[in-house]
């Protein structure tokens, strides 16, 4: 497979230049050229068909009828269409809209980011089933993108994480409730039902009708295996870690979908076409300020069965002493609710410390307590692998601590 | 310290409840507001105290459990520059302690002695174990193990696990590894089960919840 740089492979996401509904943007307008797309990494390939082929101009004389304004009409004999007869708004609308123009500059994206890119990423594919009007192919780019750079992230300032915790914390970062959330604290609101009247900067998708059941595409699957390995959840399902792969966002066209679908397919779609038209260095500021901005406390997401053992475990393997649990402190032990404070301890050194109710208590919460800070090391200064990309200098980039692994009992 | 205790109770001994017959006599209490004053003078704490007219800042925080994103040293990789920093910082604590004149309530081996942020002393005395710590002794032969599995085979009802380890010396872990009896398990499984469905609501619940409770023990510590 021949590599393509990651700029011309979005190419295929702006629209050839011939078509008179699709403004140009100055930044792809260099690299604009029909050529066909090769999926520049295998998991792009092993997780969706990501690669749809955009159909040639057949409805497109349409919706040209349907916009042309009174400067075409002399062009056109048939008569202008009612822009209800559109499946979503027309791009030259977004020019006019009020609510792209306060996205965007709430967003603070420069000026330079076109505003019917910003109009495209918020139609959904249930609402328009043409992808080069909907925005699944820029959902798919944003979703690698985001899940690259959360990744990277979480692996290089926490090294020693065990891997359900990664998925866990990429999934309470970046998936699909957050995702949400995010877009709806930036002020993102739904059309009730989408078409070519409404305006461009309300979320367009197909709703569910009220009381109707989940799609079939939506509804979880069942496992392509029942005992699901950690292997198979790195290597061919999401990010999330989750049993199976989610449905290709080309999948739900025509589909009723859920508002939570369309408004994390928004916020991957314009991570995608920020990519797109502004290049990556603007992106990864962009992911630090509305991503990594959000407070995770990683340490909630543990969930130990037999610290005790998993602690002596993991002494053994690194050679230190077995660990011994000693009372620091207690009060009341003949008492209704007595408190022990109890510290685990390796040779001379503590390792963590637990409170509880009986002895029993302290010592495993002190041993889980000991077992997060093994987990939960950050390294005094990380560069992240992205950070390094088409930079000349590499002088300040230092190699990331690379651990052995998680305690297996 | 302790004589402080003694003296403040005595000041304010307890009232007598029965109105006694006897005829009153004087007596006398410390309850003078300078004897009191002079009891309550309590050396301060060393990080109350200042240690130059200049102005400084006052870091007490207070007691709490430690947070575990903070890694204790031995859990640092060796390349990690915290571990000198650490070494250092420990280093000075102990010229600062060994120079200056501390309070006796910050004595070694009191809570007070070190900052929380600092690791322990090494001098410092290690709190007494919550078990016995105990090595492994792998002292049991191939003999010893067909015995055990005999025994067990022969009267299960009397040669239990507890038994049997007290015997070996081994811990029962180990003979029900060796001498596995699935017959009596399963019996006494039943038997619990039996024992269980005679639960009350109130009991059945107040267990349930033991065990909700023991879950989070892993989970939120």
């Amino acid at each position: 497979m021949k590599r393509i740089p990651i700029s011309r492979c979005a190419s295929q996401l702006l629209a050839p230049s011939p078509l008179p509904r699709r403004p140009l943007c100055p930044y792809a307008a260099a690299k604009h050229a029909r050529r066909s797309i090769v999926p520049h990494s295998h998991r792009v390939q092993a997780r969706f068909q990501s690669t749809v082929a955009v159909p040639d101009e057949g409805d497109l004389e349409l919706e040209m009828a349907a916009h042309s304004g009174p400067a075409s009409t002399s062009h056109s004999r048939s008569e202008p269409l009612p822009l209800e007869s559109l499946p979503s708004p027309h791009p030259s609308a977004a020019e006019r809209s009020t609510r792209l123009h306060a996205l965007r500059s709430r967003l603070s994206l420069p000026t330079r980011f076109p505003l019917q890119a910003l109009a495209r990423t918020l139609v959904h594919p249930s609402a328009d089933a043409n992808p080069a009007f909907n925005n699944a192919s820029l959902s798919i780019l944003g979703r690698q993108l985001l899940g690259y750079y959360m990744t990277e992230w979480l692996l290089c300032t926490y090294p020693r994480l065990p891997m359900d915790v990664i998925f866990a914390a990429i999934e309470a970062y970046i998936g699909p409730k957050a995702l949400a959330t995010v877009a709806s604290e930036w002020g993102i609101e739904a059309a009730e039902e989408p078409g070519g009247e409404i305006d461009s900067g309300l979320l367009q998708f197909k709703r569910i009708r009220t009381g109707d059941d989940l799609p079939a595409a939506l509804r979880r699957q069942a496992p392509w295996k029942w005992n699901v390995t950690t292997t198979h959840k790195i290597m061919t399902t999401d990010e999330f870690g989750s049993e199976d792969a989610p449905p290709s966002p080309h999948a739900l066209e025509k589909t009723p979908v859920p508002s939570e679908e369309a408004a994390q397919a928004f916020v991957r779609a314009l991570i995608g076409a920020l990519h797109v038209h502004l290049g990556s260095p603007l992106v990864k500021r962009f992911f630090r300020d509305h991503f990594l901005s959000r407070h995770l406390d990683i340490s909630t997401l543990f969930d130990f069965r037999t610290p005790t053992r998993d602690l002596s475990h993991l002494c053994a393997r690194e050679g230190f002493e077995s660990p011994v649990a000693r009372l620091i402190s207690e009060t009341g032990r003949l008492s209704r609710h007595p408190v022990f404070i109890v510290g685990v301890y390796s040779g001379r050194d503590k390792l963590g410390e637990g409170a509880g109710s009986s002895l029993d208590e302290a010592r495993v919460r002190a041993a889980a307590a000991a077992l997060k800070a093994w987990y939960l090391y950050k390294p005094a200064e990380v560069t992240v692998p992205s950070s390094m990309e088409g930079a000349l200098d590499t002088s300040t980039w230092r190699p990331n601590y690379v651990d052995c692994g998680e305690v297996i009992v | 310290m302790s004589t402080t205790c003694k003296a403040l109770l005595r000041a304010c001994p307890l009232q007598r409840q029965q109105p006694s017959l006897l005829p009153l006599t004087q007596c006398r209490h410390e309850s003078s507001t300078r004897r009191h004053r002079k009891l309550l003078a309590l050396p301060e704490a060393p990080s109350y105290t200042r240690r130059s007219t200049a102005p400084t800042l006052v870091f007490n925080p207070p007691s709490s459990a430690p947070n575990v994103y903070h890694t204790p040293s031995k859990f640092l990789p060796k390349e990690d520059k915290r571990l000198r920093l650490y070494a250092a910082a420990q280093q000075h604590a102990h010229k600062v302690a060994h120079s200056r004149q501390t309070s006796p309530i910050a004595a070694p081996g009191t809570p007070l002695h070190t900052g929380s942020h600092l690791p322990p002393r090494p001098s410092a005395s290690l709190p007494a174990p919550v078990r016995e710590p105990y090595e492994k002794k792998y002292h049991l032969t191939e003999s010893d193990v067909q015995e055990i599995r005999r025994l067990r085979k022969q009267d299960p009802n009397t040669w239990t696990r507890v038994k049997l380890a007290e015997k070996f010396g081994c811990s029962q872990f180990f003979v029900g590894m060796v001498a596995k009896n699935v017959k009596k398990a399963e019996r006494v499984e039943k038997e619990h089960r039996a024992s269980r469905k005679k639960w009350g609501n109130r009991k059945r619940l107040a267990k349930e919840d033991r065990e909700r409770r023991k879950a989070l023990w892993g989970r939120d510590a």
